[in-house]
């Protein structure tokens, strides 16, 4: 940073873009850190969304009785809804701060095994006309009969009309078996410290990535070193990262596929209490090294390149991964096809190697085209590792400035790689499959002999030969004051035919995705050149001297025209013990008998949490109107228990009455979900509502301020995710509680009264939400809500504020209910257990940065201490909620 | 390792050719490549996340070194 001061005392223009254009060169030439390009803030979110994938199942003609193999489209296909923040920051000129955050929420289908068509592993679900395919159901062990022709070709059986015979079909059609998993998060943080001197840098970093079923830590060191006036940098890093896995084997999935191998090196802890909820634990250890090269050829052109070798260790494979293997056995030989062979279809949990050496070699090339103003970029790696694969990728794109701050980039990539050695779609082995256990169900030896089958076995199709295009666009916006907007765009398809030289998987693994992302940036270095922050050192004359606590929203509005804020609000909210019925703690056996009226509750809610990631962006278009723009991104969970006294499991119901099983003509048992229940935790995230408000000023004399703020939340948030099905039931919707928004259009009124006096502030609110629907798409509305909010602050110095505030709350219970299934086990699955009239106080710190490059920055905290709930029906009390934001006032 | 060999072969060699075949680029000659395009990554929020989704359903490494980013099992 001590360029750009210097170049803010010196006003000569050419100099100031002269040094800003050494500043950014060792930013540019280096691809270890983002942090040597300046001080910057960033949110990011994106979609991702994969097309429905292409799976086989068997047709049965209900006329003619003939089997045939027809294709049908998987449900659900996967969706992740990912939200990234980040921050760099000067310490001082020569330390630099990067901190990033991520998380990710991702549901859908996912292939479990590969096998032939005929043997029918994804049995078709039919709606209630008998035809119309609704869904599928994985059959691991697939759901007809396991022959093969004498050169183990998969056969299907049909009867001949004429002659009533069997009469076989060879067909080596191969299918993906599909299955549904409910939504989980995974949240990443980390950080990067980073030393310069002129000619070089030093940084260290570390973070964490969090998920229920895999915990990463991760550390890296790095070095820059600029030579020859800059031509020519290096950089060398070195990481290691430690992750473990600890993946709850789905209880639906348990007995269809076998985990022997695992359990007997002691892999798969059972836990007795929950139902025996089976975790299979694994570790592994990455050590990377990367070094690179870049090289200024001419004053048009660079180039890179860079090596990279990783070493991994330990349990790679994937926990949610089996092989489909048909077991011949010689002594089971009792009806097979003529001169073929009969088998039983078993899964075995996929086995990999423990070692990986990966190597990664590749270069950059970047040509400025100086008739257009544009860049070149041209980028091919080639990777190559000891499981047999090596993959070429090829990268171009065209960074076009187009004029008035718009950039536009179009962008190819092709990607190939061959199939690991041990990748195997499916297995054929000449033996018996013989489970050998003791009298608590765990095994004693492996059901079968492992040297007739490879050490080694996978069917995951990143595995697999394949070649995948993409391509896509990226268009950003540099508006005025160092905020820019970056859209992007990307279609990416999946094909074994696209392999260079071809040989690679079938058809049926194809698939696609496209993802969409939208990101804003704020350049608080090029804030402060332009003299952003400075600009409003006085910044205490916007605020009007009130500095509200954390959780208040619409405190204030910008008093100038043409001012803008970006502001990052955080919320965190927890309920735990006890279940509240009115105010007062209730035991189980009152929750069983009334908590769920008119049926039984099995099952309690045991904790929730929500997350609540909001921006913030404020403008003023004249002095007595702000308007604000807020989208926000959320994730909850919630763990489960069971309850004491709960009837049986098998009585559960669900709203529509519990459908049909048409193999026994008997209703499902829906109480089997009660133990996915128990032994997962549910989690939701993603978008949620955003809502846009206009703020009127209707009094301001200096000492007191009123605005009023009519605004309305757009329903953009998910009100229709379901969990996974299990136990050939549908998961139907999660509770109502988990949805990521209200799915109605709401009015969200306010009015806001603040005033001060010295060191001293204070304020008074009023806002309700009004749901000007009667129910939203998916059949219900959530209640009205009220809330009132008086609070005093005092100014301990010149930059940090103190807080104390109270809050009243009244929600109205949910209207109406989903108008498609729900399994309705506890309080939380009942529209009326919702709401309630609630009490807090809070308490809050706000800081603000006076003076220097950062001013105009605040970041306050606040935490509300519930006194008192008062819960329409049952529910769990609230531990109290903390809020954070920072905001960017310029 | 065959290819361990072959790779600092070619890097040694790449690396070499290009120190011969440069021209000294003076500070005030390089305005051009100072300019956003041409970073050598020009979006590195976006393609951080491109390299996480790539890097999920893909086998090869990616060209840097660890940056986390989950199991990715699905």
């Amino acid at each position: 940073m001590a360029v750009i001061k210097d170049a803010k005392k010196q006003p000569d223009l050419s100099l100031q873009v002269l040094t800003t254009a050494a500043l950014m060169l060792p930013g540019l030439l280096s691809p270890v850190a983002h942090s040597a390009e300046g001080d910057e803030v960033d949110f990011q979110y994106s979609h991702y969304q994969e097309g429905k994938r292409n799976i086989s199942t068997v047709a049965t003609d209900l006329l003619i009785g003939s089997n045939s193999v027809a294709g049908i489209k998987s449900f659900n296909p996967i969706e992740v809804e990912s939200l990234h923040g980040s921050a760099k920051i000067s310490l001082t000129d020569r330390v630099k701060f990067a901190f990033n955050y991520t998380q990710d929420t991702w549901g859908g289908a996912t292939p479990m095994t590969t096998a032939p068509a005929v043997f029918n592993t994804n049995f078709s679900l039919l709606a209630a006309d008998g035809l119309t395919v609704v869904g599928a159901t994985p059959y691991l062990r697939g759901e007809k009969p396991i022959l093969l022709d004498s050169q183990k070709n998969p056969l299907l059986a049909n009867i001949d009309p004429n002659t009533g015979e069997n009469i076989y079909i060879k067909n080596n059609q191969l299918t993906h078996t599909i299955s549904y998993a409910s939504p989980e998060t995974r949240k990443q943080g980390d950080f990067k410290l980073t030393y310069e001197w002129d000619e070089a840098a030093v940084s260290v970093g570390g973070g964490i990535s969090l998920e229920d079923d895999y915990e990463s830590r991760f550390g890296n060191i790095g070095g820059r070193w600029d030579l020859n006036q800059k031509q020519t940098t290096l950089n060398l890093d070195l990481s290691y990262t430690n992750s473990d896995t600890h993946a709850i084997v789905n209880h639906d999935a348990a007995v269809y596929y076998d985990r022997s191998a695992y359990e007997l090196r002691g892999k798969i802890e059972k836990i007795k209490s929950l139902d025996n909820k089976e975790i299979l634990h694994g570790n592994r250890q990455d050590w990377a090294t990367h070094f690179g090269v870049t090289q200024i050829i001419n004053k048009d052109a660079l180039i890179g390149a860079d090596v990279s070798y990783t070493r991994s260790t330990g349990y790679m494979a994937n926990p949610y991964k089996a092989v489909n293997v048909v077991f011949i056995d010689p002594d089971k030989q009792f009806d097979p096809p003529p001169s073929g062979f009969q088998g039983s279809l078993q899964a075995l949990a996929e086995q990999r190697p423990e070692v990986r050496n990966q190597w990664n070699l590749g270069g950059r090339y970047v040509q400025y085209i100086n008739p257009l103003d544009a860049a070149l970029h041209f980028d091919y790696h080639f990777s190559a590792d000891d499981w047999g694969i090596q993959a070429h990728t090829f990268e171009a794109d065209w960074v076009q400035p187009v004029g008035y701050g718009w950039t536009v980039t179009p962008r190819v990539r092709y990607y190939s790689q061959d199939a690991a050695d041990f990748y195997t779609p499916w297995l054929t082995t000449q033996q018996g499959f013989n489970f050998n256990k003791d009298a608590n169900g765990n095994a004693i030896v492996l059901p079968y002999d492992p040297s007739k089958l490879p050490t080694n076995f996978s069917s995951d199709q990143r595995l697999s030969g394949f070649g995948a295009l993409s391509g896509g666009v990226t268009v950003t916006k540099q508006f005025t004051k160092g905020l820019s907007l970056e859209t992007g765009f990307e279609y990416y398809t999946h094909q074994g035919g696209l392999k260079i030289g071809g040989g690679g998987e079938g058809a049926f693994s194809n698939y696609d995705y496209w993802v969409a992302n939208a990101a804003l940036k704020v350049d608080l270095a090029a804030l402060s050149l332009n003299g952003g922050g400075n600009a409003h050192t006085g910044h205490q004359h916007h605020n009007h001297g009130v500095h509200a606590p954390a959780g208040v929203m619409f405190d204030h509005m910008l008093s100038k025209a043409g001012d803008f804020m970006v502001g990052y609000r955080y919320m965190y909210g927890s309920q735990g013990d006890p279940m509240l019925h009115d105010s007062n703690p209730v035991g189980d056996q009152a929750i069983v008998a009334n908590g769920c009226s008119p049926n039984p509750c099995f099952l309690a809610s045991d904790s929730m949490t929500m997350n609540m990631h909001m921006l913030d962006i404020m403008y003023a278009p004249t002095d007595w109107l702000t308007l604000m723009l807020m989208p926000q991104f959320m994730d909850m969970n919630m763990s489960m228990r069971r309850l004491d006294g709960a009837p049986s499991d098998d009585l559960a119901v669900n709203n529509v009455g519990n459908p049909i099983d048409p193999s026994t003509g008997t209703p499902f048992n829906i109480g089997q979900h009660i133990q996915h229940h128990i032994q997962n935790g549910h989690e939701t995230g993603g978008i949620g509502d955003v809502s846009l408000y206009a703020m009127f000023k209707l009094f301001d004399n200096g000492m007191h301020h009123v605005h009023i703020t009519p605004g309305f939340s757009a329903p953009t948030g998910d009100v229709d995710i379901q969990l996974q099905r299990n136990h050939k039931v549908e998961g139907g919707f999660i509770h109502y509680g988990m949805q990521l928004g209200s799915g109605t259009w709401d009015f969200k009124p306010s009015l806001t009264y603040t005033g001060h006096v010295d060191q001293f502030s204070w304020g008074v609110q009023a806002n309700g939400t009004v749901r000007m629907e009667d129910q939203n798409k998916s059949g219900y509305a959530l209640g009205d809500m009220f809330q009132a909010t008086t609070w005093g602050s005092y100014n301990l110095t010149n930059w940090l504020t103190a807080s104390v505030r109270g809050m009243y709350t009244l929600q109205g219970a949910i209207k109406g209910q989903f108008n498609g299934q729900i399994n309705q086990y506890g309080p939380m699955d009942y529209p009326q257990n919702h709401g309630g009239k609630y009490w807090d106080v809070g308490f809050g710190l706000s800081a603000a940065v006076p003076s220097g490059d950062l001013a105009g920055n605040r970041v306050s905290v606040e935490w509300l201490q519930p006194v008192e709930d008062n819960v329409n029906g049952y529910q769990l009390e609230r531990d109290g909620a903390l809020s954070a934001t920072w905001s960017y006032h310029f | 390792m065959k290819l361990t060999g072959l790779a600092a072969k070619m890097l040694l060699l790449t690396v070499g050719a290009l120190l011969v075949g440069c021209t000294a680029v003076q500070p005030w000659e390089r305005g051009n490549l100072a300019k956003p395009q041409m970073a050598l990554d020009p979006y590195p929020l976006q393609n951080a996340l491109r390299a996480h989704n790539y890097g999920s359903r893909e086998a090869a490494a990616g060209g840097n070194a660890a940056q986390g980013g989950g199991c990715g099992c699905y």
